[in-house]
This record gives structure tokens, C-alpha cells and sequence, in this order.
């Protein structure tokens, strides 16, 4: 137990500065309730230090992930924090600030939305140290359950209202249904920990073909967290949710259960292994090898697809993080490989060090239209999200027009940024597992994906601005942290390009099977491909 | 460890579910028994008296959407919460006296709970800043 | 040396929006004549008929756990494209003076990054680092022809970038392939690393059928940049719509990438599959001759005659390469750089027109001869080198390639394995329709266009004013050529008649290259005895002697 505690000291930093924030939050003195960013900021570094300087290698088959999930989970949470300062409360406060009205506590959200957003990459950091599926349950569930808040009291509009209560239900949808897939593996195997589920089902492995409840129980734990990473088919919320709720909120939301996700699925498919006897035997086993492949390919499909339709630059970004999950579903698919420390054969680390590169790239594309407004169908202002909006946005605001235009070529993967070296170790995996159908899909779809990126450079960069009054800067002038957040992004996508922090990713990504090819030594199967004749 | 030794489900055949499903089946036809029971043999009436809320009492008076202060809420809210916690509380009392209090899980126990109170107050002292108990 | 071939365009692009609008296009003048002097320098230094193999070369990690390194190197055929490069530089530097007046900065910073990422595709010598440039080539074409492009610009730039980029990514996939092999299966390197020598050294043993996949695979990326027959649909249109100088750099070089791409690396990376897909990729080409050909006659407009035309002279280039033997290999690389010379100066010469008459149709104009003595002399000139006058640079590629074309198979060198290619005369007849049909639709241009009655656009006064809402763009432009204006063309006009009466330093530049090539090619050939794909018939050599055919 007191180990435990030790693994978790970047947790509880987080945690209590949640509660700290929750409180100062709610003080009638302003400058007090001002200090709730700067306690966020500080225990997020500081939980991003711990985490990378005390967190102890897991015993389960991915020793090093707890330490390089909850690093990134801080890192990009600071860079998020960035973006989400000013979004709570910001018409009241000025109120307030004017003397318009009282503060009253009860009005307030500010201390609630940060500690919410504490809560949820404390959530994140518990998500990369499962070991345990009840563990897991709760991490995801702390996870997601502050976003449905955040999502609810971003803005004062109905529309956000709408989109939290949507996204909590069919949030709620997901969580029942990997709940009972962890429920069924619970009765498949006879214990909830990561390293007996993954013995046990190595013994089943081993006197035939998986236990039919097992099998159940990991698809439908594969579909519920398909919820958090917006796969398809639960991805109908993404665009809703994306779109009611404000930018930074929605690049939260496109990151924080992202990753969640994924480390779950990491956790998850690490217990079932990926060596299916056959050839290409670094598969996962026989269902759920095939589940996972067409939830990747309709996930980058359907999300590159419906990207190109749409008009609104949130909807666009919201569908096109459905596809980016889809690629990095092609590095689990991929699996481990043969070769234990390269990284181009390994599609864990390929889909852990993408995680990094999404969530670097995703910000700066949200921190201008948090950074811009318009006037509304109802006359106020409101947050620009019209692609119209962007027009021209070059040559009247420079700089949130180069962010924009530098992360969308980013996410879109043109080399030599960010993007591309993201998408490298995903091609390099994906061809070394031999699935090379579900690589050119990928490739396919990364062109697809250039449509919408394109129009988005295109209309930032190359058109004439038009009427006055759309996606203006926002007017209270406020958020220098939020064009710093876009700054810090671009830095990030271009400094990376040169500089890579591979090495991580693919120390975070070593699977160790050595445990299991012991055992399969004695049914004859190679452990090494045969060369192709 | 031998598959064998783990005693679960997997060991048996999928086979043991049979009485799961039977349990099921059971509770379905309960229902459809005895919803089509009383729709086949009981007694239809309709009319004034058979509509009104109470069929057999007193006469409503007034309206039933009423408007309550939203206080009422928050405090049912705030009671269930600290209720629920509290009775957390009754089982770690009941275990504690048999930990073997030399030891240092004695300890950990103890740290355990303080946590929790922890919590607890964090949660009272939000309330209380939030104005939850506040009435005017 | 190498890195700041690519370095100084790139800096003086990173320079340029912070000069003052009069100065922008000396800053970029000066930033693309560096190169030219470097060039020049490397030019004395060393002897290019030998060129060092090492000591130009550099290499530096970049993405280390992906094998990808920062490795530059320059051979013969390198140097004659980078030269190329460089020259076409400062040209469309100097050529956009009078036509860029709005949005300067834009136009010379994204040229030049242009520049620099072109320098680099020829540079590379690892496959990852040599697709990023040509990747990257796409963005600043994308924005030169949707900024500074005419009306139907946004459509053409659209196109033009997503066709590109899709057919990269397959290529991509297939790169990453051969790097795959070369890393795990036995007797490649071991270890992934996208370096060019070591991934051909490994796809040699790769399996007819994979070698053939990844040469699709590969065409699909750069095919259409050449552009191959069904695959050139973007290039009228991206060509018609962009300003001049991006027309003269799309034509002089970015199609080059696509023929370079082919040689340097689809062939060396499948010979076997390359063998094999010869007779389709020359059909192909055929097809582009010769039906391009036909297309270009109809057209009206001037401009994207010339575009239609780099089709077809690109056929020419194609089937020279996959003639597979000497003649054809050197009439390839020459074509490449011919065709960037005289297309290019047409294009320039089409912008001085255009920028006068504001018109590209055939129609609105003719008889210029009359008007403007000096650009018709320099436009009959380059057309006469565009379609191969002898004398002239066009015709000697042009001969090579159909030489190659028609010596290549083995019936006519009598069953030796000598020349590779599985090409025949009949590929080398129908070449030839199409260098007719060239002469046919050039002539019909000049003819059209310079002589025979004057004709300008209604509106259009004795000279130099122009309709109400350009007028600021020519009214200081005489008649006839301006000095800057012939000071362009004079080079390469230079150029073409150099290379026309004494081309043999340069194919003695690239001679190494087109050895290596026709080698692997030879001794792949010798290892698949079995395999024939030819479609000529086939003569035995006994029956040299009384030719006939056999079904």
C-alpha cells in the first residue's frame, strides 16, 4: 500500500491543489480568486517534475508508461491551462470588475472549473499508472466526469448546456458498456489486476483459443473506451460537444480523454498480448484484432470524410480528432513487434509519441478561435467558429493567423513539421506488422485529411479579409496566455521537428513478453517472421 | 500459477450461465405473466372518480407544480453526501480494532481515514464558502 | 558547401518580410544569386565528369530512432539539375519585377523558400529527407499560384496540391517499405536508415512480385509529378493560373523532380518490376505524346499550349528513361534540363505578352512581329528550340530518347543481354508522329501569334495602356522587350545554343549516372533470363540476318 502511495505523489499534488483552487475560488476578494491559475500552474509543473522524477516502473507489461503518461499528462495540461485561463465566469467577473454586480459565491464557477480541470489530469495520470481495472474504472471516470461539467458552464449559452448534457449521457453509455466488458473479464479471468488477468488469459492462450466470455468482455471494454477516444461508431457526440462547448474546453476535451483512452486500451490489450500464432504473429488474437481493424479504419474514414463537409472550424477539428484516432489505433494494432528496442517496429510507443504530437499540435488550432469573436444571430459577441471567420486572418492579426496556418499544416502531417514524424512511426509500424492494406489507408486518409486542413490555411492565409465584425480579437483584450498557448504550440511543433523526443515514447512503448515466450516455446511456433518467398 | 488453480468462470464452461439465464427468464415471465394476467382478467372501469390522484382519500387541492426554493435541493444535495460518508466511516470503525495495532499497517489504517476526513471537510468548507447553508 | 546551396534561399526568405517594399526584390535578388556564385565556385572547383564522391557529402542525425538522417550529397546528375535550379533562380527573380506589385513580400519570401526546398530535393540522399522536400515543395507553389495566380487560381491551386500529395504518401508508404526490408529481412542492412545506397542495396533481393508493388507504389508518388499520360489533368490548369515565374519554375523544375524521382530512386529500388512495367510506362508515355500532342494543336490559348506541351515533351523524357539503355538514359537527363531551358523561357516569354496585352487567347493577338521585333525573334527561337531544330539544345535530347527507344530490346542486338530494355522500333515510330505533331502545333502557335496580320485586344492603345483596371501594371512598359527583359532571356537563349552544338560536357557530367543506371538494369536483366515481356516480336539470331516477324 505505502508503495502505492509512492507511485502517486504527482497525483496527490494535483489533487490537493484541486481542493485548494475549489475553495480560493469561491473568496470575495478578487485578487484572491485570482490566484486559483496560478496554484493550477504550479501544480501542474510541479506534479510534471514528481511524475517524471518519482514515479516507479509498473509491474505490469508496459513498465515505463506510468512514468511517461503522466509526464506528458502534466506537460500538456500546463500548456492546456494556458489556453483555459479566462474562461470561466468571464462576462461576470467583468460585471463585477465594473461594479455592475455583487459576487456571490453561488454565481461563481471559476474555483469548480479549475479544480474540475485538476480533478481531470489527476484522472489522466491515474489512467497511465493502472494496474487495476477497478482502478482503471475510477481514473477514466475521474477523467471524463469534471469534462461533462467544464463542458456544461464554459460558456453562458444554452448550446453548452446542451452539449454537456449530451456528452454526459452518452458518456454514461460508454462508461456501462466497458464497465461490463471489465465485468466480463473480471469472469473470464479471476481477478481484476493487470498482471493476473494477463496470466491468465496467456493460459487459456496457451491450451486453445481464448474463453468466449474473455473475448466478450475485452470488445466491449475496447467499445466503451471507444467513447473516450472518439472512435467510431461512439463517436456521434464529438462534433455536438466540440462545437457547444468554448475553444478551450474543446481542445481539453480533444486531448485529456483522448489519451485517457489510449492508455486504458495500452493497459487493456498489453493484458491480452499481441501474438496470435498465425502469421503475422504479432497480431492481437483473432476477434479482437479484427474489431480494433475496422474501428480504425472507419474511425480515420468517417472522421476525415464528414471533416471535408463542414463549415465550422470546431466540427472540422472535432471530426479530425476522430481521425487522429484513428491513426493511432493503427499503432495499437500494429503491436509491440518482434524487435524489442526499435522504435519503428513498435506501435505503442509510435501511438504513445503521437499522443504527444496531437496534443502539441491540437492547441494551437483551438487557441485562435479562443482568441477570436464574432457577432452572433442574437447580436452579442460570441466565439468565432464560421471558417469564415478566419478570413484573411494573415494579414490583419499576423500572428494568430501564422498559428493557425503552421499547426493546421501540422496536423495535417505536411513534413518537415511536427505532424509527419508523428505519422512516420505509424507508416514504419504499420508496415512492419505486415498489415500493409491498413497502411495505405492511413496514407489514403492523410490525403483526405489535406482537404480540410488545406481550406483552413487557405482561407487563413490567402483570402482578402471581408465584413467587419467576424472573428474579430476578442475585445476585453484579455488572454495574452492564450495567444502565449498558440505561441507555445507552434514553438513546439516546429522545435520538435528538429529536436526529437522519440526516445521517450519508445522507452514508454517496450512491451515485455519475455514471460510469455517462455512459455510458447514449447508449441512450435516461430517467434521470428519467415522471410517472405 | 496453473490455469486449474484459478478458480473462475473460465475454468467452467460457459454452460454455467444456464442458471443465470434461467434466473432471467424467470423474472421475464413474472412480469409478462402477470401484466397479461390482470390485463386478460381484470376488471376495466374509466371515469372521474377512477382518474383522480387519490382514488380513494381526499380531493387535491391546487396545483402539483409548485415551485420550491432551490435551497431545498442543495440541501437534500449536501445531506446525502456527508450521509453516505459518514456511514463509510462504520466499517473502517468495525475493522480497525482487530488491525494489529504494533504494526505499521496500524498506522497506514489510521492515515487512511484522516485522509478521507480530509476530504470531508474540504467539501464542508466549499459548501460553506459557496453559501449552501446560508438562508435569507 | 551543400547545406548552404539550400540555406540561402532559405535565410534570405526568412529576411525578406522585413525589408522595405522597394528593396524586397533586391534582397531576393541577392538571395538567388548566391547560389548562382556557389554554384559557379562549385563548378571551378572540382571536375564534374568525376565529380567527388565524398567530399562534398555531409550528414547529421535528425530523427535517429526513425533512421533519418540529415544526408546530403552531390553527383553529376545533382549538380546539373541543382545548376538548373540556381539559373532558373534569379531568372524569375528579375522576370516578376513589373508583374508582382501587390502582396511583394509574400511572392519573393515564398519564392524563395521554393528555391531552397527544390536545391534540396536534388541534394538529398536519404529517401525521408528527400521526400520532405518534395513535399515541401507543394506549399509555396500552393501559395504562388492561389495568391498570385488569374481567376480561376483557387481551383488550380487546390488541385495541384492535393494531387501531389496524395500520390507522395503512397510513395511514402512504399519507401518505408523498402526501408522495412532492408531493416529486417536477411541481407539488408540490419538496421532502418532511409539512405539511398544501402536501401538499393537491399531492395535487389526483394521478390519480382513485392519489387513490383513497391514500384507502383512509388509511380503513384511520382508520376504525377511528371506528369504522367492519365495522370497530368492538374498541370494545364495549374500552369494556366499561375503567375509567370511559377509557371517558368513548374515547368523548368518541379516536373523534373518527378523524372529525377524516378531515375534516382522508383528504378534503382525495383529494377526487376521496372523491367517489367517498361513496355506499360512507355505506352503510357506514348499516349502522352501523341494525344497530348493532338490536344495542344486545338488549343487557343497560348499559355496552356505550352502547358499541354510539357505533357508531351515529358513523354519524350519517359520513354527515353525506360528505353533502359545508354542512348536513352543520356537523352533523359538531357531532355530534363532542355525542357527547363527552352519551356521555361516560353513561359517567360508568354508573361511578357501577357503582361502587355493582358490576353493569352490567339485570337486577341497576332502579328506581333510587327509590333514587337525582338520578342518575336526570341520566341520563334525558343520555339524552334522547344521542338527540336537541330542545332538547337531540343533536338539532341529529343534524338537520343527516340534512339534509345528504338534501339533498345534485344532483337536488335541479337539475343545479347547489351541492351536491356524490352522498348522496340515500334515505340520509336510513334515517338516520332509525335515530334511532328510537336512541329505542327509550335509552328502553329508562332505563326499565329507573331506573324500574319497585327491584331491586339479591343481597347488597347498603340502601347502601353492597358484595360482601366490593370492599367498600373504595364503603363510603363514599352513596346517592345525592355533591357531587364532581354538581359533574361539572353542567357538562356545563350544556353540553348551552347548545349545544342556542344552538349558533351554535360553528358560527360552525367555520364557516371547514366552508366550506373544502364548497369543494375543490364545485370538485373541478366538475372531474369526467363522473363519477357516484350511485345515486339521477338528475333532470333539466326533470323537477324532476313528479319521476320513472329506473332
Amino acid at each position: 500500500m505505502i508503495e502505492k502511495i509512492h507511485a502517486l505523489w504527482p497525483e496527490i499534488t494535483l489533487f490537493a491543489a484541486a481542493c485548494v483552487v475549489m475553495v480560493v475560488g469561491l473568496s470575495r476578494n478578487v485578487q484572491v480568486r485570482r490566484l486559483c491559475v496560478p496554484v493550477c500552474f504550479i501544480a501542474l509543473v510541479a506534479a510534471g517534475v514528481l511524475a517524471w522524477f518519482t514515479t516507479p516502473m509498473s509491474a505490469a507489461a508496459m513498465a515505463h508508461l506510468p512514468q511517461y503518461g503522466k509526464t506528458l499528462a502534466a506537460f500538456v495540461g500546463a500548456l492546456l491551462l494556458l489556453l483555459l485561463v479566462g474562461t470561466p465566469d468571464r462576462e461576470y467577473e467583468d460585471d463585477v470588475a465594473r461594479g455592475r454586480a455583487a459576487f456571490e459565491p453561488i454565481r461563481g464557477t471559476r474555483g469548480e472549473f479549475y479544480a474540475f480541470y485538476l480533478f481531470s489530469i489527476t484522472g489522466l495520470m491515474l489512467c497511465a499508472g493502472a494496474d487495476d481495472l477497478i482502478w482503471l474504472f475510477l481514473a477514466l471516470e475521474l477523467t471524463s466526469l469534471p469534462t461533462y461539467i467544464m463542458v456544461a458552464i464554459s460558456t453562458g449559452r444554452n448550446r453548452s448546456m446542451e452539449a454537456g448534457v449530451k456528452y454526459f449521457f452518452l458518456g454514461a453509455l460508454g462508461a456501462a458498456t466497458f464497465l461490463f466488458g471489465f465485468a466480463l473479464i473480471y469472469g473470464a479471468t479471476g481477478s481484476t489486476k493487470y498482471t493476473a488477468i494477463a496470466e491468465a488469459l496467456q493460459a487459456q492462450y496457451q491450451a486453445g483459443p481464448l474463453n468466449a466470455i474473455a473475448v466478450a468482455g475485452v470488445v466491449l471494454a475496447v467499445l466503451g473506451i471507444g467513447f473516450k477516444i472518439a472512435a467510431v461508431p461512439m463517436h456521434f457526440y464529438t462534433a455536438d460537444v466540440y462545437q457547444g462547448a468554448s475553444a478551450p474546453v474543446s481542445a481539453m476535451l480533444a486531448f485529456v480523454p483522448k489519451a485517457a483512452g489510449f492508455f486504458a486500451l495500452l493497459g487493456l490489450l498489453s493484458c491480452v498480448g499481441w501474438f496470435r500464432a498465425t502469421e503475422p504473429n504479432t497480431s492481437l488474437p483473432e476477434p479482437i484484432h479484427e474489431v480494433l481493424w475496422f474501428m480504425a479504419v472507419l474511425t480515420m474514414t468517417v472522421g476525415n470524410v464528414l471533416a471535408v463537409m463542414q463549415n465550422s472550424v470546431k466540427r472540422i477539428l472535432a471530426y479530425s480528432s476522430i481521425a487522429h484516432s484513428g491513426y493511432m489505433l493503427v499503432g495499437l494494432i500494429a503491436g509491440p513487434g518482434l524487435q524489442k528496442d526499435s522504435f519503428t517496429h513498435n506501435g505503442l510507443a509510435a501511438v504513445l509519441f503521437y499522443l504527444l504530437v496531437y496534443g502539441v499540435s491540437n492547441i494551437g488550432a483551438f487557441a485562435v478561435l479562443a482568441c477570436l469573436e464574432r457577432r452572433g444571430r442574437d447580436g452579442q459577441m460570441e466565439e468565432a467558429d464560421d471558417i469564415a471567420d478566419l478570413r484573411g486572418l494573415c494579414s490583419r492579426r499576423p500572428l494568430l493567423g501564422w498559428i493557425m496556418v503552421i499547426s493546421s499544416l501540422g496536423l495535417l502531417g505536411l513534413p518537415p513539421l511536427l505532424g509527419f514524424w508523428g505519422k512516420m512511426p505509424l507508416f514504419t509500424a504499420g508496415v512492419s506488422s505486415g498489415d500493409y492494406l491498413l497502411v495505405v489507408i492511413l496514407g489514403l486518409n492523410s490525403a483526405i485529411a489535406a482537404f480540410y486542413y488545406l481550406r483552413l490555411v487557405g482561407v487563413t492565409l490567402l483570402e482578402a479579409p471581408d465584413a467587419p465584425g467576424r472573428g474579430v480579437p476578442v475585445q476585453p483584450g484579455p488572454f495574452p496566455t492564450r495567444v502565449l498557448a498558440g505561441v507555445a504550440s507552434v514553438a513546439g511543433i516546429i522545435m520538435l521537428s528538429f529536436i526529437p523526443l522519440t526516445n521517450q515514447a519508445q522507452r514508454a512503448g517496450i512491451y515485455n513478453r519475455d514471460p510469455i515466450i517462455k512459455r510458447s516455446a514449447e508449441p512450435a511456433q516461430p517467434a521470428v517472421p519467415k522471410p517472405e518467398v | 500459477m496453473t490455469p486449474t488453480m484459478i478458480p473462475t468462470l473460465a475454468n467452467t464452461d460457459i454452460a454455467s450461465y444456464l442458471l443465470i439465464l434461467i434466473l432471467i427468464g424467470g423474472a421475464i415471465s413474472f412480469a409478462v405473466i402477470n401484466l397479461g394476467a390482470s390485463y386478460l382478467l381484470g376488471p376495466r372501469r374509466q371515469g372521474q372518480t377512477k382518474g383522480i390522484t387519490y382514488e380513494s382519500g381526499m380531493n387535491p387541492v391546487g396545483t402539483a407544480r409548485k415551485r420550491f426554493n432551490v435551497r431545498f435541493y442543495l440541501i437534500a444535495m449536501v445531506f446525502l453526501v456527508f450521509d453516505i460518508e459518514i456511514i463509510f466511516l462504520y466499517p473502517w470503525a468495525v475493522t480497525f480494532s482487530n488491525v494489529d495495532h504494533t504494526m505499521t499497517d496500524a498506522l497506514t489504517w489510521l492515515g487512511r481515514i484522516l485522509f478521507f476526513i480530509l476530504t470531508t471537510i474540504v467539501a464542508y468548507v466549499y459548501g460553506m464558502r459557496k453559501g449552501v447553508f446560508k438562508f435569507d | 558547401m551543400l547545406l548552404a546551396l539550400i540555406l540561402i534561399p532559405l535565410i534570405t526568405a526568412a529576411l525578406v518580410p522585413l525589408a522595405s517594399r522597394r528593396h524586397v526584390r533586391w534582397v531576393a535578388l541577392l538571395g538567388t544569386l548566391a547560389p548562382v556564385g556557389l554554384v559557379i565556385t562549385l563548378l571551378a572547383q572540382y571536375d564534374w565528369t568525376n565529380p567527388p564522391s565524398q567530399t562534398l557529402a555531409m550528414s547529421a542525425d535528425w530523427y535517429p530512432d526513425l533512421g533519418v538522417n540529415l544526408r546530403l550529397n552531390i553527383d553529376g546528375l545533382s549538380f546539373a539539375l541543382v545548376a538548373l535550379t540556381a539559373l532558373l533562380g534569379p531568372i524569375c527573380v528579375i522576370g516578376s519585377f513589373t508583374a508582382i506589385k501587390e502582396r511583394v513580400r509574400t511572392y519573393y519570401g515564398w519564392l524563395l523558400v521554393l528555391q531552397a526546398a527544390m536545391t534540396g530535393v536534388f541534394l538529398a540522399r536519404d529517401a525521408i529527407l528527400f521526400y520532405v522536400f518534395f513535399e515541401f515543395t507543394l506549399v509555396p507553389m500552393y501559395v504562388l499560384i492561389s495568391l498570385f495566380g488569374s481567376t480561376n487560381r483557387k481551383a488550380a491551386a487546390t488541385k495541384f496540391f492535393l494531387y501531389t500529395f496524395t500520390g507522395s504518401i503512397i510513395a511514402l508508404a512504399g519507401i518505408v517499405y523498402v526501408a522495412w526490408w532492408n531493416a529486417t529481412q536477411p541481407g539488408g542492412f540490419g538496421a532502418w536508415t532511409f539512405e539511398f545506397n544501402s536501401l538499393i542495396a537491399a531492395s535487389q533481393k526483394m521478390p519480382l512480385e513485392t519489387q513490383q508493388w513497391v514500384f507502383l507504389a512509388l509511380l503513384c508518388g511520382f508520376a504525377v509529378k511528371v506528369p504522367l499520360f492519365p495522370l497530368h489533368t492538374w498541370l494545364p490548369l495549374a500552369h494556366t493560373e499561375a503567375p509567370t515565374a511559377g509557371s517558368v519554375i513548374l515547368a523548368g523544375v518541379l516536373l523534373k523532380l518527378g523524372t529525377y524521382a524516378i531515375l534516382v530512386i522508383a528504378i534503382p529500388f525495383a529494377p526487376q518490376a521496372a523491367i517489367t512495367f517498361a513496355p506499360l510506362i512507355a505506352t503510357l508515355s506514348l499516349i502522352g505524346i501523341v494525344a497530348i500532342g493532338l490536344v495542344c494543336w486545338v488549343q487557343t490559348d497560348v499559355k496552356k499550349l505550352v502547358a499541354y506541351s510539357s505533357v508531351s515533351h515529358l513523354g519524350f523524357c519517359m520513354l527515353g528513361m525506360f528505353a533502359f539503355n545508354h542512348a536513352g538514359l543520356q537523352g533523359s537527363i538531357l531532355y530534363m534540363i532542355n525542357h527547363g531551358l527552352s519551356t521555361g523561357a516560353l513561359f517567360l516569354m508568354i508573361g511578357m505578352m501577357y503582361e502587355r496585352y493582358h490576353t493569352r487567347s490567339m485570337h486577341e493577338v497576332g502579328g506581333l512581329a510587327a509590333k514587337m521585333p525582338i520578342w518575336a525573334t526570341f520566341m520563334v527561337f525558343f520555339s524552334m528550340s522547344s521542338v527540336g531544330l537541330p542545332g538547337l539544345n531540343g533536338f539532341i535530347s529529343e534524338f537520343l530518347c527516340v534512339m534509345g527507344a528504338f534501339t533498345a530490346g534485344d532483337n536488335w542486338s541479337a539475343g545479347r543481354a547489351a541492351t536491356a530494355g524490352s522498348l522496340g522500333p515500334t515505340y520509336a515510330v510513334i515517338a516520332g508522329t509525335g515530334m511532328i505533331i510537336a512541329a505542327i502545333y509550335i509552328l502553329y502557335l508562332v505563326g499565329k501569334v507573331c506573324f500574319g496580320p497585327l491584331r491586339e485586344p479591343a481597347g488597347h492603345g498603340h502601347h502601353g495602356h492597358g484595360h482601366g483596371h490593370d492599367a498600373h501594371g504595364d503603363d510603363h512598359l514599352p513596346a517592345d522587350l525592355t533591357a531587364r527583359e532581354i538581359g533574361i532571356l539572353v542567357p538562356l537563349a545563350v544556353l540553348c545554343v551552347a548545349l545544342g552544338f556542344y552538349p558533351k560536357p554535360l553528358m560527360q557530367v552525367v555520364e557516371p549516372t547514366v552508366r550506373d543506371t544502364a548497369r543494375l538494369i543490364q545485370d538485373t536483366r541478366a538475372k531474369m533470363p526467363e522473363y519477357d515481356l516484350s511485345p515486339m516480336p521477338r528475333v532470333t539470331p539466326k533470323a537477324a540476318s532476313a528479319p521476320e516477324a513472329r506473332p
